[in-house]
Order: C-alpha cells, then sequence, then structure tokens
C-alpha cells in the first residue's frame, strides 16, 4: 500500500506542489514507521538470539543427529535415515531393551509420584488454609523449604536417613525391635525411598498452586450452600473441587512433566538398582550417549520420549474436558 | 465457627507434618557438627555429644582435599546470578516490545516463544551438548549460563505484567519527547521492579540447583558447581564420612536457604502466576 503512494506520486505529478509535499510527508512518516519497527525489534532481538541459538537449532539438531549414526567421539557420521527409530522398536536389539525397560520404570515412578503429589499437595493446601491466618504463613513456609534445595543434597539426605545399617529410620525402627528394612538395595523399598523423597522435596510448589485456587473460590458459593444446609464434604465436593479443576489438571500436568523427567533422585540414590528396577528412561538415554558415545540413537530416544510427554499431556488434557462436559 | 478443640487438633497435625519437613534438614546441620564416628554410628541422638567444627575446615580448606569446593560455590553463585541478570534483561526487554511496541510479525513470535514452553527439554539436551562441543565452549561458564537464557517462561510472565500496564504513563513520557528506550528504562523498568524480582529469584534457584546439565556440560573439578560436585563427592572420596559430606551439604544449602527466605513472596507470587490458566 505504502508503495503505491509513492507511484501516485510520479504519475500525479501535476496536481501541484501542495500535492507533493503531502506525499512527501507520507514518505517521511511511512520511513519513521519503518524505523519505529526497527528500533522496537532491536527490544527483541537479544532474546530471540539466545531463542534460536539455545532452542531453535538445537530443537533441529536434534532431529538430524537422530537420523545419523552419530558417534560422540569419531568423525564419520552417516545418514542413516530412520535406522535410529527402527532399533528402539526391533526386539533383538540392545537399544530395545534400554528404551522400554527406561520407560516401564519411567511409567512406574510416574504412576507412583503423580497422584501423591495432586492428593498430599491439596491435602496440604486444605490443611494450611484451615489454619489460624496468622500462622498460615508460617506452616506455608515450613513446607515450602525443601523445594530450595538441590536434588543432590536431598538424595544425600535420604540416602543417608534410609540406609540400612546405620539410618535413622532403621534405627528407629530397632529401638521399636523391628528388622532394619533394606530400603534402597530391595524392592518395593526402592520405589517407596524414591517416591518419598520426591513428594517430600517438591510438594511445596503444588501446595502453594492449590493454596491460590482455593483462595479465588468466591466466598458466596460456601455461604449459599451453608444456608441451604451443606455439610464440609459435600461443600468441598461440589464446590471446591470443580472450582478448582482447571488448576487441578495444571497440578497433574506440571507433576506428570516433572515426575518423566526423573533424573537425579535414582541416579544418586539407588544407582538404577537393585538390579534395573529403578534405570529411568532419563538415565538409560544419557548412558547411550555419554558411555556408549552412541547419540544417534541416544536422540532418537530422547524424541520419542519427549513424543510420549507430549501424547500423555494431551491425554490428561482431554479427558479433563470430557470430564467437565459430563458434569454439566 | 471452629471449634476449640478443631482448632487444636489442626494446629497440631500442621505441626507434626512440619517436623518431617524441618527435622531432616535440622538432622543434616546437626551431623556436620559431629565427629566421624558418631557420624556413622548413627542412634537417635539429635545433637553432637562433641561439637566439631573439623568437617567445615577440612572441607572448605583441607590440606588432603583434592577438590576446591569454595571455587565450586563461587561457580554456583556466578553463574546463577549472570544466568538471571541475562535472562531478567533480554526477557524483559523482549516481553516488553511483544506486549506494547510494534513489533513486526510480534503475534507470530510470541505464539512461537510461547509454544516452546510445552517442548520438553530432553529433545535439546543432547543437541545442546554437541552444539557446545562444536563451539569449543564445554567446560566454561557459557556453557553452564547461556542454555538457560532461551527459556520462554520469563517472556511469557513479564508478557502478562507489561499487557496489564497502564497506558497513560507511557503516553504521557512520549508527548515529553521520551524516546522508546526511555519510556522502558525510566516508566516501565521501576513499576515491573517486583516481577522481575520474581524471575530473577526464579532463575537462580533453577540455575543453581540443577543438576544434569551441569554435570554433562562440565568436566574437570575446577569448573564444577557446588550441586554436580556434592555428587560427585558422595560417590567418591566423602562416601564413609557422613559427618564431611553433611557439612558440604550444608555448605551448599545455606546461601540458597537465605535467599529463598528472603524472596519466598516473590517466589511465590511467581508459582501462582504460573499457575494461572
Amino acid at each position: 500500500m505504502k508503495f503505491n503512494q509513492q507511484s501516485e506520486q510520479n504519475t500525479e505529478e501535476v496536481n501541484g506542489k501542495k500535492e507533493l509535499n503531502a506525499s512527501a510527508e507520507k514518505k517521511t512518516k511511512w520511513s519513521r514507521k519503518r524505523k519505529s519497527q526497527l528500533t522496537s525489534s532491536l527490544f527483541v532481538l537479544p532474546y530471540l538470539v539466545m531463542f534460536t541459538a539455545f532452542l531453535l537449532i538445537p530443537l533441529i539438531y536434534g532431529v538430524y543427529i537422530s537420523f545419523h549414526k552419530y558417534g560422540l567421539l569419531s568423525k564419520d557420521r552417516p545418514f542413516v535415515g530412520l535406522d535410529n527409530y527402527k532399533k528402539i522398536f526391533d526386539p533383538n536389539s540392545y537399544v530395545n531393551e534400554i528404551f522400554f525397560t527406561g520407560l516401564w520404570n519411567t511409567f512406574q515412578f510416574v504412576i507412583y509420584s503423580v497422584p501423591l503429589l495432586v492428593f498430599i499437595g491439596l491435602g496440604l493446601a486444605l490443611l494450611v488454609n484451615s489454619l489460624p491466618s496468622k500462622i498460615r504463613g508460617l506452616f506455608r513456609t515450613f513446607y515450602f523449604i525443601p523445594y530450595a534445595i538441590s536434588v543432590s543434597v536431598i538424595s544425600i539426605l535420604w540416602l543417608w536417613i534410609l540406609d540400612t545399617n546405620s539410618g535413622l529410620l532403621n534405627n528407629f525402627l530397632m529401638k521399636l525391635g523391628f528388622d532394619p528394612i533394606p530400603w534402597l538395595t530391595s524392592q518395593p523399598g526402592a520405589w517407596i525411598s524414591i517416591v518419598a523423597a520426591t513428594v517430600w522435596w517438591t510438594i511445596g510448589f503444588n501446595m502453594i498452586i492449590f493454596i491460590n485456587a482455593l483462595n479465588e473460590v468466591p466466598e458466596s458459593l460456601y455461604e449459599a450452600a451453608s444456608i441451604d444446609g451443606a455439610g464440609a464434604w459435600s461443600k468441598f465436593v461440589n464446590i471446591t473441587l470443580p472450582s478448582i479443576r482447571p488448576i487441578m489438571l495444571f497440578v497433574v500436568i506440571t507433576s506428570t512433566i516433572a515426575s518423566f523427567n526423573v533424573y537425579g533422585q535414582p541416579y544418586l540414590m539407588t544407582g538404577g538398582g537393585p538390579g534395573d528396577s529403578t534405570n529411568v528412561l532419563l538415565m538409560g538415554i544419557v548412558e547411550q550417549a555419554f558411555e556408549e558415545r552412541q547419540l544417534g540413537s541416544a536422540s532418537a530416544m530422547a524424541i520419542i520420549m519427549a513424543l510420549i510427554m507430549i501424547i500423555v499431556s494431551i491425554v490428561q488434557f482431554k479427558i479433563s474436558k470430557a470430564g467437565q462436559k459430563g458434569d454439566q | 465457627m471452629i471449634s476449640r478443640s478443631k482448632k487444636i487438633f489442626l494446629i497440631s497435625l500442621a505441626s507434626v507434618i512440619a517436623l518431617l519437613f524441618i527435622l531432616p534438614l535440622a538432622w543434616m546441620v546437626a551431623t556436620s557438627f559431629k565427629n566421624d564416628f558418631e557420624a556413622i554410628a548413627g542412634g537417635l541422638n539429635f545433637l553432637p555429644k562433641d561439637f566439631i567444627i573439623d568437617n567445615y575446615v577440612y572441607t572448605l580448606l583441607g590440606d588432603g582435599l583434592s577438590v576446591p569446593v569454595l571455587k565450586w560455590m563461587f561457580n554456583s553463585i556466578f553463574v546463577g546470578v549472570s544466568g538471571a541478570l541475562i535472562i531478567v534483561f533480554i526477557d524483559a526487554l523482549a516481553a516488553y516490545a511483544l506486549a506494547r511496541l510494534d513489533v513486526p510479525f510480534k503475534k507470530t513470535l510470541f505464539a512461537m516463544f510461547v509454544s516452546t514452553l510445552m517442548i520438553p527439554w530432553v529433545i535439546t539436551f543432547l543437541p545442546l551438548y554437541m552444539e557446545f562441543s562444536h563451539l569449543g565452549l564445554l567446560d566454561t561458564y557459557a556453557a553452564l549460563i547461556l542454555p538457560y537464557s532461551a527459556n520462554a517462561f520469563g517472556v511469557f510472565l513479564l508478557f502478562q505484567f507489561f499487557k496489564g500496564f497502564p497506558k497513560e504513563l507511557e503516553e504521557a513520557a512520549y508527548l515529553d519527547g521520551a524516546n522508546k528506550w526511555q519510556i522502558f528504562t525510566k516508566v516501565v523498568l521501576p513499576s515491573a521492579r517486583p516481577i522481575m524480582w520474581t524471575l530473577a529469584i526464579f532463575s537462580f534457584m533453577t540455575i543453581y540447583n540443577d543438576f544434569l546439565w551441569p554435570l554433562v556440560a562440565t568436566s574437570s573439578p575446577e569448573m564444577r558447581t557446588i550441586t554436580t560436585g556434592i555428587a560427585i563427592m558422595q560417590q567418591g572420596s566423602f562416601v564413609s564420612s557422613y559427618g564431611k559430606l553433611m557439612a558440604l551439604t550444608t555448605i551448599a544449602t545455606v546461601p540458597i536457604l537465605i535467599l529463598f527466605l528472603i524472596g519466598q513472596k516473590h517466589l511465590i507470587k511467581g508459582i501462582t502466576q504460573s499457575g494461572i490458566k
């Protein structure tokens, strides 16, 4: 459109100085707009550079790597098409075993931890909210503190509490006359340990989200229910739960994604054992990349893992939406 | 409204649970002051019989110690602070421009940035390693800092804030002849200070506590962060000395805990805002 105005200038020269001035003004207005857009773009540029360099390029590069036999150290990295993907699904390949053992272990962790992370998070939020308002902040801080600490400190702390011979928990059990339990070197002890440490570590985050959601529920709904003679449980089921449903979905999805990414706890607490029962998928991918030095198949595994995570999130979202419709 | 006995029950329940969250940490600190014999013997003695600071002296300055714990602390804090500064700076610029200025294709750009929040990071982790390897930047501060700056969370968080920022203040400044940069730094940024603190604290904690990326991105003992350093010590020379290990974990935890307690309000705000859909 702006260019048309310029060509108008050429054809309508006869219309005199006045017109010329007007179009010159338009032209400067136009270049001013271009200049303004340019300076505005400069604001976005630094982030765009980082985004491109450390997110967009790795994303594309990751797909590229997955189509190659890509040794970590070798210079020769031939294109192999879908071979890396095929191997994952070929029951005779060792990559297949690493992938599906890891996936199964990761699924187990997700299934054990997510319901606890959601329901204990909600339970703590309800508990904190039912306390006198003066001490709410204090207890919220207590439950939230472990979230500030790194996974290596958390793992070492729990490793030590759960130690078979000198751990705090077994010492306590022995005082009560029980035999010590080899928490980290037997199943289901190892899963219980990893899940307990994870819940203890991260539950504060979910609790905060739930506290906020609970505070957003309009007080008038509860008042109306009280007038109708509804009890505490009935209020919880009929008012609280439906009101916080979107936040519940958010917590379920973020907890699921976080649980899929579990690495530090099994790596440091059980080393993937006993056997390979807590060897999660991310550990398998890291091993494949840095010990086997096969980045091609490790990348293919990472991409399939990511696709599974995306699919699981979408399914959770759809189920929640379907449930909401069913209510109405 | 709540009966007195119910109130007492709720407070007691909350207190018992609070103990579960606090005791392990208190025990970590208490053990860091015990000698090895007492620490390994375990038992249920909470306070050290023999209160010693040797574990700290050895961990921080020990002659026979082959690892630089103080350097690890420096690395973690340096990397966390620089990372947080970069993130806050570039995210604020981008978010403001996308929310308020006439950037071409801004809707497309914003949609592209936000959609990457849904991409699991596991996809980018190995290629990122190779990228830094090609650039010859593995085992450097660049590798420990730069990857975090691509995360779109901050852009998203600040974008929401700038969208809701009253236009009148900016317009008044435009009439006074201020340019975009002046308006951004003099008018917009001062009012965005709290939300930028939120993002800064969030970013610092994420970087300080991250484990897998610094573990693979660094290889020399001098370039480790405290979080990865601990993991190495636990599997190495501190494996049998709980007292020293607990001194090390306490050293790693104290700075982040202080920051956490100071910045808690901002952190809660950030979590709350990230939870709003």
